[in-house]
């Protein structure tokens, strides 16, 4: 069968047609363009406002409150050294939160330069574990960490990867109210890999879709937790996958606890 | 404004605006137009030969008409809105009216 439109030539009517339909759609995509470039231009400024004007006020009040528990500005009574102590608690918790949100962004955007270096991930999660053991058994939980034989060295950045590990163990022990923690690291299929599993409140289906995402909460994470900003696991997202690794979450569902999963090329 | 510097301004914001539509074939097309020069292209520089300014950036506007529709003729004249604004209509090419 031929097809005698082929050889056709095309009429200038035809091609001015093609071309304006053509520029129709560039125009569309310039437009879309735009606004993207707008809004990341907005985000900028907030981010920065965040960083400058928020953080700043938590600083100062900290500075505040610090000084009224260290006597500088008199001798206190037991009630204001409470209060004292709560507010600094609660400056803490907001400046660490204005920083998980300013180093997703950072990160997103590629400010971060990583420093990839022959690095012990042994080491990394030891160092990350003897941190959060304390917090964790304060809680009452049981926390424990087993490693396999073997050596764990990757390429990477020290300091972003116990970043990573950190934020898994932290989300482990605010999303479980009793029960145990347990890291597991262990060369499998030729790759390193740590699981971290609780015995939490779960993920549903649907949570597990945008768990990784930019502000992704699960539906019922603001209910344990309500610093909860959707920023920390975005970030170990970014984390590892610039190491060139993949982390991933499994849960049977809501109240039957997660296992966590970060996966990394090994070197020699 | 001085016009010298106006109108080239005027030219400059078109060929940019269709420069994200079409990208560097929208240099191409304004260096067919007769009377204007691109001086440099990467620093966005364009100059008008001694002539009617007005005609020159109507002809800049019909030679992106032609090619790529209307479309492209209302893409002209809304970038170049807050200029126009400064002018008093009679300065206004035509085209951008």
């Amino acid at each position: 069968m031929s097809n005698t439109n082929a050889n056709k030539p095309i009429s200038s009517e035809e091609y001015k047609k093609v071309t304006e339909k053509m520029y129709t759609q560039n125009l569309e995509l310039a437009r879309l363009y735009k606004e993207v470039d707008h809004l990341s231009k907005q985000r900028e400024s907030l981010m920065h406002l965040i960083n400058h004007k928020v953080k700043g006020a938590f600083t100062h009040s900290k500075y505040i409150f610090a000084g009224i528990l260290d006597g500088t500005f008199g001798e206190i009574n037991e009630e204001i050294r409470k209060r004292a102590e709560q507010g600094l608690d609660s400056d803490d918790t907001g400046i660490k939160t204005i920083d998980l949100i300013l180093n997703a962004a950072n990160l997103q955007k590629g400010f971060i330069k990583y420093e990839m270096k022959p690095a012990d991930f042994e080491n990394i999660v030891s160092k990350s574990y003897s941190e959060k053991k304390v917090p964790a058994e304060k809680k009452g939980l049981a926390i424990e960490m087993n490693t396999g034989d073997g050596t764990y060295s990757v390429l990477g950045d020290a300091f972003w990867l116990k970043e990573a590990v950190n934020n898994l163990l932290e989300n482990s022990i605010k999303y479980t109210k009793t029960g145990e923690i347990k890291l597991n690291l262990e060369k499998k299929d030729g790759k390193i890999l740590l699981s971290v599993k609780d015995t939490g409140i779960g993920i549903s289906e649907e949570d597990k879709k945008n768990l990784f995402t930019e502000g992704g909460r699960g539906k019922d994470s603001v209910k344990t937790n309500v610093d909860s900003t959707g920023y920390g696991l975005y970030s170990v997202k970014l984390i590892v996958e610039a190491h060139k690794g993949k982390v991933w979450v499994e849960s049977e569902g809501q109240g039957k606890g997660s296992t966590f999963y970060i996966e990394l090329e090994p070197v020699n | 404004m001085n016009p010298e510097i106006q109108f080239p301004q005027i030219a400059m914001r078109i060929i940019r605006e269709q420069e994200l539509i079409i990208g560097p074939l929208a240099w191409d097309e304004a260096r067919k137009v007769q009377g204007l020069n691109v001086i440099d292209q990467k620093k966005g520089e364009v100059s008008f030969q001694n002539g009617d300014s007005k005609n020159i950036i109507d002809k800049l506007v019909a030679q992106y008409e032609r090619i790529f529709g209307k479309a492209s003729h209302e893409v002209c004249r809304e970038s170049v809105q807050d200029l126009i604004a400064e002018m008093s209509p009679d300065e206004v090419p035509s085209s951008l009216r």
